[in-house]
């Protein structure tokens, strides 16, 4: 019989909280994170398009860290830093009593180290003194240079992978951490998922290539806005989250906290387009399908979708589609949210943030609201979705997640009792 | 041989920085491994912090004397031409330690 893992420890950076706590308050307060873009200054905002996105605001890793493994990474290495300081200690984890090699470390990373990398082109570019790119550029920029500092960090010796799947990445860490525990190669993985891009060249690259919206740049905190009326585009987000995954039974060996199981994962691609999904949500529907086969569920048993939902008009709406081609009439019994219209597109880091809230749904009967969910469009009418905070025993949850490149994941998360 | 102050501070300043450590706590005669701690990594790093400092460039060959911190300090003056002794030093600093090249 394969191994059940279960979710023992969370951590969190977001533009509503670093903390669980916090977070967590704020996600159910429906509180945006969403602010006009501070961070590039002197660089003028004028010439971008959109001009908002969900900013970790003064982060300083010395607040958070003693160690010196955060001054030797970007900025998405140290959330992820800081999100996995929180998730070890709340699962209660002693690294001194766990064999080194059976605890893992998978991150799942977009863009990586882009603050480092643009600061270091830009120079390169302006100065033309190749000797003047700093030695650390390589390393830092390297994608897996957060899966690697996190293991130093803590001598965890067992599997180290990074997954870059656009905004499926650390949905897909879930996933790859999943079957790493099952088929026993580790007791334990820390999954992560981080991103820190919003920076001039990566913002302007989502600019041009129209994704972002551009009407709410003088009201911040309305411009995320998935499956409504008036959306134009996702907010580009940053942060990281971490889940400490481990198997039932060394879980309950060290009498650990259960937050919930990880129950079901599946991976699929639409081998259609770089950015766009099928139009027929035959594939997400698939993906979803293919989860629940795994975790030995049907659609009947769903109670609760963190949807993908970026607030793109295409993307909300084949992703409304692809729930009620799979659940048909349950469709409208679910309840769904998107954390995206609180916190913006974290990219990378997404899937872990939103695992992070279905998870805590799954252990407080609290689903947070989906913020700005004001006039509902049509081609995704769904009535599990609310502006407000709603109450309800959820036993399954489903974590959505849709990357560039084609890329689907869905994870199953399930309530620890059931 | 007498080193020229302002270049030795620079030099302890940078490594102070980089260690955390108050550059007056650091003497030339430390080993940038043995003493300070540095990897070959951190060495690469305080270089590039020398190189910007003093406005050089350090081939790859010159790395191989750069062992203390006296090493780097008659490195930099050798490239900047200065000692603080009235008189020029009558013996070059030997930066380059070509036998070491020759081991596996």
């Amino acid at each position: 019989m394969r191994a059940r893992v279960v979710v023992t420890g969370l951590g969190v950076v977001s533009s509503i909280g670093i903390g669980i706590s916090e977070f967590w308050k704020a996600a159910l307060a429906g509180q945006s994170g969403i602010s006009a873009i501070t961070s590039f200054a002197p660089f003028a905002m004028d010439g971008y398009r959109s001009k908002v996105a969900g900013q970790v605001r003064d982060f300083s890793i010395e607040r958070f860290l003693d160690s010196a493994h955060g001054a030797r990474v970007d900025r998405y290495a140290q959330f992820a830093l800081v999100s996995t300081k929180e998730a070890l200690a709340d699962s209660g984890l002693q690294m001194t009593k766990e064999d080194p090699h059976r605890v893992g470390v998978i991150v799942g990373a977009g863009m990586g180290g882009m603050v480092m990398g643009e600061r270091e082109v830009t120079q390169l570019y302006e100065q033309q003194k190749p000797h003047r790119v700093h030695p650390n550029f390589i390393p830092t920029i390297t994608l897996n240079s957060a899966s690697g500092i996190i293991a130093m960090a803590y001598g965890a010796k067992g599997p180290n992978l990074t997954i870059s799947t656009a905004c499926s990445s650390s949905a897909h860490a879930l996933g790859q951490a999943l079957h790493c525990i099952r088929e026993g190669r580790a007791d334990v993985v820390i999954v992560v998922g981080a991103d820190a891009s919003i920076t001039p060249l990566v913002f302007a690259g989502f600019c041009s290539l129209r994704a972002l919206s551009s009407k709410f740049n003088d009201q911040p905190k309305k411009a995320s806005r998935p499956f409504e009326q008036s959306r134009d585009g996702f907010v580009m987000g940053e942060g990281a989250g971490t889940l400490i995954l481990e198997s039932a039974s060394h879980a309950k060996k060290r009498k650990a906290r259960i937050y919930a199981e990880v129950a079901g994962y599946a991976a699929t691609s639409e081998a259609y387009h770089m950015v766009i999904p099928r139009e027929d949500g035959l594939e997400v529907a698939h993906t979803m399908k293919l989860a629940l086969e795994d975790a030995g569920l049907s659609p009947a048993h769903v109670d609760y979708i963190n949807a993908h939902a970026t607030s793109t008009t295409i993307g909300d709406a084949v992703e409304a589609k692809a729930i009620r081609l799979l659940f048909k009439s349950r469709a409208n019994k679910i309840f769904i949210s998107a954390t995206k219209s609180l916190i913006g597109h974290t990219l990378g880091a997404a899937g872990a943030i939103g695992g992070i809230a279905s998870v805590l749904s799954l252990q407080t009967g609290q689903i947070h609201p989906t913020a700005n969910y004001e006039d509902p469009d049509p081609a995704c009418a769904l009535a599990g979705l609310s502006r407000s905070a709603q109450e309800r025993r959820v036993k399954v949850a489903l974590l959505n997640a849709f990357g560039f490149g084609s890329n689907n994941a869905a994870v199953v998360f399930k309530h620890a009792t059931t | 041989m007498a080193t020229d102050p302002t270049i030795s501070l620079k030099i302890r300043t940078s490594l102070g920085d980089y260690l955390q450590q108050d550059p007056a706590t650091i003497r030339v005669t430390q080993h940038l491994r043995d003493d300070l701690g540095l990897d070959s990594m951190a060495v690469i790093e305080l270089l590039y912090r020398i190189e910007e400092a003093f406005d050089l460039q350090i081939p790859d060959q010159d790395l191989v004397g750069l062992t203390t911190v006296g090493h780097v300090v008659r490195y930099v003056e050798k490239r900047l031409g200065k000692t603080a002794s009235a008189a020029p030093a009558k013996k070059p600093v030997t930066l380059k330690n070509p036998k070491s090249k020759k081991k596996p």
